[in-house]
Order: C-alpha cells, then structure tokens, then sequence
C-alpha cells in the first residue's frame, strides 16, 4: 500500500531505501565503528541500543526498497511538478563557499558577498536591495556577534598569506 | 515557603532583562509567525544561539515568546489571506476568510485574538495545577518506567503520522541512531565518528535543529516564493475593540477551546493543527448555531485559535514533568534546559522551584504581551507579509551559519547545521514527518539511558518492564495506541470502501 501524504512518486520509495541500505551498512561495520573493548556486558555496552535503532531504521525502510524493487502501477519519478531543485542547489552551494569564506577571507567580506551573490542569484536588480541589504545584514551581524556577543571569529587566511 | 518561592517567581519574571527578552521574544514570534512558510521554529532556531549568553528563565523567556507568539501571529494571515501563516490557524480561516469576505476581518481577528489569549491563560493554569500532580507520580519513577514513558512518546508520534507509518518510523530511527555519535557516556567508547575527530563530542541539537528547520525550511521558501499577496490592507491601525467586547459572549467556547487544546498539546506528537480540529469539532458539535460554522462564524475562529494557543503550555506538562517534550518547539527547550545543566522531570519542581515559577509567570505575561502588540499593532504587523521570502530567506540563513557558529566557535557546526540544512529541504519537499526525526534524536539519549539502566536493574532481562505496575500500564497504553487507531482506520477503510 502506498503511503499517503506523499502521492506516487517513486523518489520516495528511492530515498527510503537508500536510508535503509545506509543503515545496512552503518550496522554491518558497527563492530568496528564502535570500541567494545570495556569490561561491561553486552546489555550494559555501547552497542546495544545503536543495533535496536539501526535495526528499526533497515525494518521501517523494507516496504520502500520493495516497492523500489517492484513498482506499481501508476507510480512515476515524478514528485511535486516543482522541478530539479536548481535554485535551493545553488543557494546551498552560495551557503557553502560563505562557511569556506569564513576561513579565507573573513566574515564581513564573506557575509558580505554571500548575500550580495544569493540576492542577485534569486532576480533582485534594485541597487536598494542590492547593495543596502548585504551592507545592514553584514553590519548588523558583525556588530551583533563581534562587539555584542565578543564572538572569536578565526583571522582570514588571506590576511595571514600578505602579511607573509 | 510556596508563596516565597511563587513570589520570587514573579520578581524574577517582571526583572527587565526578562521582560526585554519576552517581549522581544513575543515580537519575532508574532512576526514569523504572520510569515507564511517560516513559523515559530524557524525563529526559535535562528534565536537559539544568543541564548547561551543570557540565563536559563531569560533564554526560556524569549524562546517562549517566539513559540507563543507565533501561534497568535499565524491567525492573521489566515483570516486576511486565507493563508496560514502556522499549519494550525488553517481551521481559522474556514470562518476567518468567509468573514473578511464579507467586510468583518475586524469581528474575525477579534475573536481570533480573544480565543488566543483565553487558550493561552486557560492552558498556563492548567499547567500550574497539573505539573505538581503529574511531578508526585513521577516522582516514584525508576529507570523502567521512565523509559516506558519515553517510549509511549516516540509511539504517539509516529502513530500521529500513521498515513506514513513507515517513514515515520524511519526517521525516528534516523533520529535515535544521530542521538548515539560520538563517544558514549558511561563507557567512553567513540561511536559512529567514522575517523571524523569532530564528532566524538556528539551532535548537539543546535546544529541539528538549526539546519533541519531553519536551512531547511529557507532553502523552500527560496523555491517557492511562498507570499501571495500584495493587495492586504486593514482599514484601522489597531483592533476595534467594540468588536473584542462582543466575542466575551462565547466565554464557554473559550474555556473549552483552551482545556482541550492544553489536553491534545500535553500528549506528544499530536501537536496544534490537532488541537485546533478538535476544538473546532467540539465547539462546533455543541454550539446553538453548528450550520453557521464555515460560512463564516466568530465562534468557530475563536474555538481554532483557542485550541491551537493553549498547545505550548500542555507541552510544557510533560516536558517539564517527565523531561519528555511533547513537540519538535518543546524538545528545543529541552535542549536550552540541557545545555544549561538542568534536566526536567520529577525532581525539577522541587529542585528549582523559582526557575519554574518565573516560567509560569513569563507565560501568563507572553500572553498578556502578544495580545497587547496585535491588538495595538495590528496593521503593521499584518503588513509583514509584504516582505519579500526570498530576501527573508536569505538574511535567515547568514545569521542561522553565523549564529550556530558562535555557539562553541566550531565550524564543525556549522557544517553540521549545512548538511542537516539539505537533510530537511529533501524531507520538507518530500513532505515527510520531520518531526519524527527531531523527536527521535531528542528523546534517543533518554531513551538509551534508561533502557542500559533499567537492563542493568533486570541483570540484563528485558522481563524489568513487565515486573513493575506502573511499566506495565503506560506499556499496555502505548500498545493500545498502536493497535486501536489501525483497527479504526481498517474499520473506517472498509466502510468508506467498495
């Protein structure tokens, strides 16, 4: 039977196996992922309860991977008619590079360009939003976390690579 | 000795660093709460960070207000817009919209904002008069029995999603497993680090909670462009209040809203778009005029808002009782509890009974401050919605990576909160109960605990939990709970069938 609240879409049934093989193999090496060397019995050791856990995860996935296996009639690669997810892709790559940035070019410059990039990439042209709303949103951050909360924020690579 | 400690409460609650913190808290609730598509976590999360600097009833204090204040927020919306701006006011706007239709969004809001505020006292009442009660049972718990409790919540919750029985399942089990990296307590062996030294301290649930919620639910609202509207306009600043006066006529629908909002938020899992059905359905089953009830009726936005506002203060009950959080917004209280060294159950109330009374306090204050702010503001914040998502978006996830970075000052996190962050945009888009997944990983390090010390009690016999009564009852309740809603859903698929 299929589940409701997530229609025929055969992704679901993808992402549910693909959770159950990787508990699979996250059970299978569990004796070398976990240090089992301690004096406790088994009901007191470190393994018990990740086992139980994993074995519900592999159990909860079994109807996916069968439906995977076999597909019924009707049931598509279609999800939601949304599309690839270009735009949630491309802010997350953005999100990426700014937590890269963070590290090489500190945070104003970094914060700075994360919104300045991700505004332009989602269609804002007007120079108001453009170029006023990174500049708040980096000063705001700046001041909020370096002055209100003294947060230690790491010193650019990139000042450490001039300054030699 | 009670009325010191209930008056050292009060202080506590009206000093100005709390008071700055509800009513701020109170502020952003109601204005992501008025935002479709972000909600009361999304600012929980994004807030959560600054409250390691402040003390444990200040840090509660704002989350409390954003979790209350977005309630009352979302009312707005779905009156206005026919768009809820929280999941559950979507049953106040099957009277709320037909209301404004007809020219009387004032008479709506009005009775939404009464039957708020109502649920929200009513439910802080019962809080105080049901917590002590339900802490001196708990109070003869051992190991057994707590982790028959925890297990009755994890089942609540997967039994609330039971269409998706299966995924529900499976992302509990992702929950309980994430709740096990790192090394384990009482045995000191690293768990699950694959190599990665970072994650021998574990994950903590800022992180977790952060990207699945706040990343997650942007990087939607960065798809979508939720908003819809642009053409919203109220013709008063403020609430007309000869229209808040008449909604005092439905003083018995208030009650009843607020006790069975309270009862449906004290039961995990079941959350507040459940409160409000029920409420409305309750209401509108014993109300003179049931034919009225979707073509556009005050009452029925009072009984939905009602039902639907009284839910924070029922999860309080378990939480602060059992030290199990009734909803994904209660287990990240738990969490700024935990992190501040307290852990709830039984012996909280005796053990910090000023931390509790400022708590019960705050909340009534949360009440009076959001009805306050909407009643006064009402036009101002109902143009929020004007606020373009995707700017919205965008500023929330540059404080979501910088504030999750401040926590402990590690990248680790942030990365952390990055990949939970496309985690929860697969499962938001797939439309999976992701609240399963925050249970699982909150109540999993609960859950394990008890379970090594109730096997330790039993020698390693699981027989422990069918040797003590009070395991044996709330053991036989949660397999009453799995097996009877699938013999009625069997039942109700046979009658509705060919």
């Amino acid at each position: 039977m299929a589940e409701q609240g997530g229609g025929h879409s055969r992704i679901h049934d993808l992402f549910g196996a693909f959770l159950g093989a990787a508990a699979a193999g996250v059970l299978i090496s569990a004796h070398w992922q976990v240090d089992r060397s301690g004096p406790d019995p088994f009901y007191k050791g470190p393994l018990i309860y990740p086992l139980l856990v994993l074995s519900i995860i592999i159990l909860a996935s079994v109807p996916s991977a069968w439906r995977l296996l076999k597909p019924r009639k009707g049931f598509t690669w279609m999800l939601d008619g949304a599309g690839f997810p270009i735009k949630p892709l491309m802010i997350f790559l953005f999100l990426v590079a700014f937590l890269g940035g963070l590290v090489f070019i500190g945070l104003r410059v970094s914060c700075l360009l994360f919104v300045f990039s991700s505004l332009y990439y989602l269609g804002h042209r007007r120079p108001g939003v453009l170029v006023l709303i990174p500049m708040i949103i980096t000063g705001l951050i700046f001041i909020l976390f370096k002055f209100f909360l003294d947060i230690y924020f790491p010193t650019p690579l990139i000042l450490d690579w001039f300054e030699g | 000795m009670v009325l010191d400690q209930v008056l050292a409460g009060i202080q506590a609650s009206l000093q100005l660093g709390n008071l700055a913190a509800l009513v701020f808290g109170t502020f952003v609730g109601i204005a992501v709460g008025i935002i479709p598509g972000t909600g009361p976590m999304v600012g929980m999360v994004v807030l959560l960070p600054f409250t390691f600097t402040f003390s444990p009833a200040v840090a509660l204090s704002l989350l409390l207000g954003i979790f209350c204040g977005g309630y009352y927020g979302g009312a707005v919306p779905a009156i206005l817009m026919r768009t809820p701006g929280v999941p559950s006011s979507i049953v106040t706007s099957f009277d709320g919209f037909p209301l404004t239709q007809r020219g009387e969004a004032q008479r709506a809001l009005s009775a939404a904002l009464m039957g708020s505020f109502a649920g929200g006292i009513i439910s802080v009442f019962i809080l105080i008069f049901l917590a002590p009660l339900l802490a001196h049972v708990a109070a003869s718990f051992g190991p057994p029995e707590y982790f028959s409790a925890a297990l009755f919540g994890v089942v609540l919750v997967v039994m609330a999603y039971r269409e998706q029985l299966s995924r529900g399942l499976l992302l509990l089990g992702l929950g309980l497993w994430l709740s096990t990296v790192g090394i384990d307590g009482p045995t000191l062996s690293p768990r699950f680090c694959f190599g990665i030294l970072s994650l021998q301290n574990g994950l903590h649930v800022v992180p977790v909670c952060l990207g699945l919620f706040g990343i997650g639910q942007t990087l939607i609202l960065v798809e979508r462009e939720i908003l819809q509207t642009k053409s919203m306009s109220l013709t008063r600043r403020t609430l007309d209040f000869s229209k808040l006066m008449e909604t005092f006529r439905y003083w018995k629908t208030m009650i009843k809203a607020g006790v069975i909002g309270t009862f449906v938020g004290l039961l995990p899992g079941t959350g507040s778009i459940l409160a409000s059905f029920l409420s409305y359905e309750a209401v509108k089953k014993t109300s003179k005029n049931p034919a009225a009830f979707g073509q556009g009726t005050p009452e029925g936005c009072l009984a939905s808002e009602g039902g639907n506002n009284a839910v924070p203060a029922g999860a309080m009950i378990p939480l602060l009782t059992l030290g199990i959080p009734g909803d994904a917004l209660s287990a990240v209280l738990l969490g700024v509890f935990t992190i501040n060294g307290i852990y709830p159950g039984p012996l909280l109330l005796i053990k910090e009974p000023v931390l509790i009374n400022t708590l019960y306090f705050s909340m009534l204050l949360i009440n009076v401050v959001a009805f306050i702010m909407l009643a006064l503001w009402l036009r101002p914040f109902a143009m929020i919605v004007r606020v373009n998502s995707s700017i919205l978006a965008v500023i929330i996830m540059a404080l979501s990576l910088v504030g999750i970075y401040s926590v402990n000052t590690r990248l680790f996190d942030a990365m952390v909160a990055i990949v939970m962050g496309v985690l929860g945009y697969i499962l938001l888009r797939l439309k999976w109960p992701i609240v399963n997944l925050v249970m699982g990983f909150i109540l999993g390090e609960i859950l394990e605990q008890r379970l090594r010390e109730s096997l330790s009690l039993g020698e390693g016999s699981p027989a422990i939990f069918l040797t003590r009564p009070i395991s044996i009852g709330i053991i036989l309740l949660t397999a009453l709970i799995i097996v009877v809603p699938l013999i009625l859903d069997r039942r109700r698929n046979k009658q509705s069938g060919p």
